[in-house]
């Protein structure tokens, strides 16, 4: 009973979990126009994953395609499925994991021809992420038990908390899942016997408790500025974190709205919504903010995003280093996957479909030292 | 509100410990005290709305019992003669007091402080002398016993002359230039001196009227005892104050009413009574009166502090406003709205030049004025466009723009009201006000958001004022409302009179006058649609629809030269923010809970120009798809073949090539005279 009165006291005094402040970007998340200056290597609608192998080899999820991007920027097609492929992954065996349409398939390597169609009975039709773990294992992040991945903000204005980490072994052909319950699952990664998951709707970054025990998870990071997305390794022992949209607190306040939420979501095309999105300002039935309103022919990027791009890196205790912007009235948003090369860092902007190339030499000498936005 | 409870609050406990609170008896007895306490209150008020304070009440009241009994009791004067002697001497005293603060400029409290030990020491010398001839004289004349204990219609005679002063200074203060005044200097005196107010002569004023009503309620005082003994009006101060306070008269000056002052008067003397006949002794009595004028005060410091932040997250008041589902502008849709790229390639005037040309206008020598958030009107000469100067200085964003007969630019401004250019390039205000609302509880009279205009051919001016609630800085808020607050106004410049024609308007914004010349059209902005209003012939004072339904908020209106009309549309319906507006609840508290940055807002970031015919059809839409150059076009107007376009939040002016449109054309036939000042 206290718990609930110490509730009702916080949403009515505006304080705690009853805010609906959102983080600011600020410190480590002090903007840039990186990301939106960042050269393309290549566009193409439908990009949704990246890949990078040891030897620097860049492949790329594209609609039904898995394609190999050349240096410059040309691309070859590997394999094609009957439907776009939502995750991707590579394999220390030289295979590679890809969920299309409510499956997990295995192409080249050791396990070539494997599938994991179903789990307990059901398709796997949220899967939104893959990574290999330790042992051959694969690691499938799946974002929401209830929808397909194409729905994400259905999920999110559904208060979605399905989300689960599941482990795949091929060797057995098992499968046991590591999480569930998560308030959507997007991005996992393992390292050295850790697990870590980026749970979007929570803006935070937990890891999960042993492996197999059911004990809880640990939040490593939290308040993030953003709805993270997928997590990767940094050659340097930290992390790459994308996140997809930026948060605003008008969303904050929709959440809490069940009455206007539920009827928006009844009487309106889900691309109209009032949701965060992968791409914005291309049509004009979308919902504005006052601080939308272009001024003297600009949208101002302090403007409440309804899309965003950013990736954070992360240091080996998972804390923000400094992190690539593309701001609100830009283009290169929707950041869903980012990956490092020996000298360049890889972004795929699902929002504009392209992926971009920075120089890991522009961050080193600019964004460690702490620049200011330009 | 406050102090209604409080006296309601205070009745309750009272009837609850004492029996017999309320009765006839009584109430006869508390509207006696009232009527003579009450004009002491009503000095009070008036002072402490002026920014002043008058500590020295309660002597004069005392003086001035005295000097009245002196005058009836001891010189046998006649009564009328007595009256008018002590008022008189009422306002010597409360000159004193007004010249010394008025024009010496002293500080109220210290000056009134001082009078009051003045007065009172004379009151206490005179009292020695002549207490005992006063307490053995008689007045021997009935009008004087009637005007102490009289009645009329069952009511003490002193309650009857109260509510008449009562209602004539609710008049004043509501609606005399004086009364305006003493309200503005206690508001700011600063901003009141600047305004050309005679400050140090109100100021003066309301201490003489201080002095002038506390003798009033002396007289009647005196009338009533026929006696002055050694404590009369001692501590009246502390008790006046309570009064002026509890009822809601701002300690600091410029608010206050004189119902506040009766609300005031009622609890306090319901107090002093109630303790009274609880047996409370004069002391802990009075001690509870300066504990509640502590409290009081406390409590109107603190609201008057945070009174601006509870108005800001108040103000906005939504309420429901559905519109039928918006006609598609899908390109594939057939519809007259088809989404095109018409537009992207017009020239463009004046970037980095011009900063919110809301309207355009051109003459005939092919120049084009436009407005600017800077306050001024620009030039821009033709061929190219290129050269241009400060036409004009007005001083507010100007919009709508209109030439009349003698070539003057009859302009709207936000924030100020309808105004006038001559060839001359003299600026002249035509009107700022219209007639005020019969049933409006606010002054709606002043115009806060002129917008657009037309000329009729007898002259007649009309114009849209977009909404009465907001500033030209905040006018899309008001969107988030969905009120009708906004209205059509006439101004006659034969007989100089301003009149409202239609009100209730959803964001009431352009204005064209038809070919027939016996009707305007104009457009309702947030209500996204398009009307008619005949003035002349048949039809004259009807309203009627003629776009019902628009697929975006339309802003003005202009004639095309095939005799049908353009419309611009700051910007399309979105069907999210079609539902909030289905949501006024949802909106109160999205504005109360988040700041502005994150409020919803209409779509204004594109916007298309629509040609529509008088039967209300829509011919064609002109669109700027990618928002490159006029992401949200306010105004467009046709000359000489071309379109010009404008934007409230753009840097620029589009010229658009109109195909086969009459390479004559002008909305205006204008005769001017080239005179440039470059």
């Amino acid at each position: 009973m206290f718990e609930a009165i110490r509730r009702a006291g916080a949403r009515v005094l505006g304080i705690g979990e009853g805010s609906l402040a959102v983080p600011v970007f600020d410190g480590a998340y002090t903007p840039n126009n990186i990301l939106e200056e960042a050269p393309v290597l290549f566009e193409h609608s439908g990009l949704e994953d990246l890949a990078i192998a040891a030897d620097g080899t860049l492949f790329a999820a594209c609609g039904p395609e898995i394609l190999q991007i050349d240096p410059d920027g040309r691309p070859s097609t590997i394999a094609k499925f009957d439907a776009p492929v939502q995750a991707l992954a590579l394999l220390a065996d030289g295979g590679m994991a890809v969920a299309v349409g409510g499956r997990i398939l295995f192409e080249g390597g050791a396990e070539h021809g494997k599938q994991l169609a179903t789990f307990e009975g059901q398709a796997l039709r949220g899967v939104n992420a893959l990574s290999s773990g330790t042992d051959g294992k694969l690691m499938i992040g799946e974002g929401s038990m209830r929808r397909p991945y194409p729905q994400w903000s259905h999920d999110l204005l559904e208060h979605g908390h399905t989300g689960r980490v599941l482990e795949y072994d091929p060797s057995h052909a098992s499968t046991r899942v590591l999480a569930s319950g998560l308030q959507y699952c997007f991005g996992v990664c393992a390292t050295g016997g850790k697990i870590f998951a980026s749970e979007s709707w929570a803006h935070r970054i937990v890891e999960l408790g042993d492996m197999g025990s059911k004990t809880g998870s640990t939040t490593m990071l939290d308040a993030l500025p953003g709805y993270p997305a997928r997590l990767g390794h940094s050659v340097d022992g930290g992390y790459w974190l994308s996140l997809f949209a930026g948060r605003t607190q008008l969303l904050e306040f929709i959440l809490r709205e069940d009455d206007f939420r539920k009827e928006m979501m009844r009487t309106v095309p889900p691309n109209y919504w009032f949701a965060p999105s992968l791409l914005s300002g291309r049509d004009y039935l979308e919902p504005q903010q006052t601080a939308g309103v272009m001024q003297m022919g600009i949208m101002k990027p302090w403007a409440p995003p309804r899309s965003y791009g950013l990736v954070v890196r992360l240091d080996n205790k998972l804390q923000p280093l400094y992190s690539l912007h593309s701001r609100a009235g830009g283009r290169h948003h929707g950041v869903v996957a980012a990956v490092e090369s020996a000298d360049h860092l890889f972004v795929l902007s699902k929002g504009a479909g392209r992926i971009l190339r920075v120089p890991l030499a522009q961050l080193d000498s600019g964004l460690n030292r702490r620049s200011s936005p330009s | 509100m406050v102090p209604i409870l409080f006296l309601l609050t205070t009745i309750v406990f009272f009837s609850y410990n004492i029996d017999n609170f309320i009765s006839v008896s009584n109430f006869i007895d508390t509207i006696r005290q009232a009527g003579e306490l009450g004009f002491v209150v009503l000095a009070m008020a008036l002072v402490l709305m002026a920014g002043g304070i008058d500590l020295s009440v309660g002597s004069m009241f005392a003086l001035c019992t005295l000097c009245a009994l002196f005058f009836t009791q001891l010189l046998k004067w006649p009564v009328a003669a007595s009256i008018v002697a002590t008022l008189v001497f009422g306002g010597l005293l409360g000159s004193v007091n007004g010249i010394l603060i008025g024009y010496f400029r002293l500080r109220a409290f210290l000056t009134t402080l001082i009078t009051l030990i003045i007065y009172r020491s004379v009151f206490d010398m005179l009292t020695l002398a002549y207490a005992v001839n006063i307490a053995t004289a008689t007045a021997e004349s009935p009008t004087w016993d009637w005007i102490g204990s009289g009645e009329v219609l069952r009511l003490p005679v002193q309650g009857w002359v109260f509510a008449a002063v009562a209602v004539f200074g609710h008049i004043f203060i509501t609606r005399a230039r004086t009364g305006w005044h003493i309200s503005a200097i206690g508001g700011s005196r600063r901003a009141a001196y600047n305004a050309g107010i005679n400050v140090r002569w109100v100021i003066a004023l309301t201490y003489i009227a201080s002095g002038v009503l506390t003798a009033c309620g002396s007289i009647f005082f005196a009338a009533r005892l026929a006696n002055a003994g050694a404590d009369t009006g001692r501590g009246m101060e502390v008790t006046i104050l309570t009064a002026a306070v509890l009822g809601g008269i701002r300690l600091g000056g410029g608010r206050g009413s004189v119902t506040k002052a009766v609300l005031g008067l009622l609890i306090v003397i319901l107090i002093t009574d109630g303790l009274l006949r609880m047996a409370v002794p004069g002391g802990p009595s009075r001690v509870v009166l300066g504990c509640i004028l502590l409290l009081a005060a406390i409590i109107d410091i603190r609201w008057f502090k945070n009174r601006g932040k509870l108005i800001q997250e108040v103000y906005v008041s939504p309420t429901y406003l559905q519109l039928p589902p918006a006609p598609s502008t899908a390109a594939d849709s057939g519809t007259a709205y088809a989404v095109n790229d018409r537009l992207r390639d017009v020239y463009s005037i004046g970037v980095g030049q011009v900063e919110s040309p809301e309207d355009v206008i051109l003459d005939n020598n092919d120049d084009l004025y436009c407005g600017s958030r800077h306050g001024d009107i620009l030039r821009f000469f033709a061929p190219d466009y290129k050269e241009m100067e400060v036409y004009a200085h007005i001083g507010g964003q100007t919009l709508g723009m209109a030439f009349d007969a003698e070539n003057n630019l009859c302009v709207c401004v936000g924030g100020m009201g309808l105004y006038r250019v001559t060839p001359q390039r003299k600026v002249e205000k035509l009107t700022d006000e219209t007639n005020r609302s019969l049933y409006s509880v606010i002054d709606d009279s002043r115009l806060r958001l002129a917008d657009d205009l037309d000329i009729a051919p007898d002259g007649r001016i009309f114009f849209s004022e977009a909404t009465i609630r907001y500033e030209m800085h905040d006018w899309h808020t008001d969107a988030l409302e969905g009120r009708g607050s906004g209205r059509i106004i006439c101004y006659d410049p034969r007989t100089r009179h301003t009149h409202t024609v239609v009100s209730n308007l959803i964001f009431a914004n352009g204005v064209c006058v038809e070919s027939g010349g016996q009707s305007i059209l104009f457009a309702e902005t947030w209500g996204c649609t398009i009307k008619r209003y005949w003035f002349e012939g048949p039809k004259t004072g009807q309203v009627e629809v003629v776009i019902a339904n628009l697929p975006g908020h339309p802003d003005n209106i202009n004639r095309a030269s095939d005799g049908n009309y353009w419309c611009g549309l700051i910007g399309m319906r979105s069907p999210v923010f079609d539902l909030v507006m289905r949501k006024p609840g949802f909106r109160t508290r999205m504005v109360k809970q988040l700041p502005e940055d994150e409020w919803f807002s209409p779509n204004l970031n594109t916007g298309c120009v629509i040609k529509f015919n008088a039967s209300g059809e829509v011919l064609e839409s002109l669109w700027d798809l990618h928002g490159v150059n006029h992401p949200m076009i306010t105004s467009m107007r046709e000359h000489r073949g071309y379109l010009f376009l404008g934007g409230l939040s753009n840097n620029r002016i589009g010229r658009h090539k109109l195909e086969g449109a009459d390479p004559d054309f002008m909305q205006y036939k204008t005769s001017r005279t080239g005179t440039r000042h470059v």
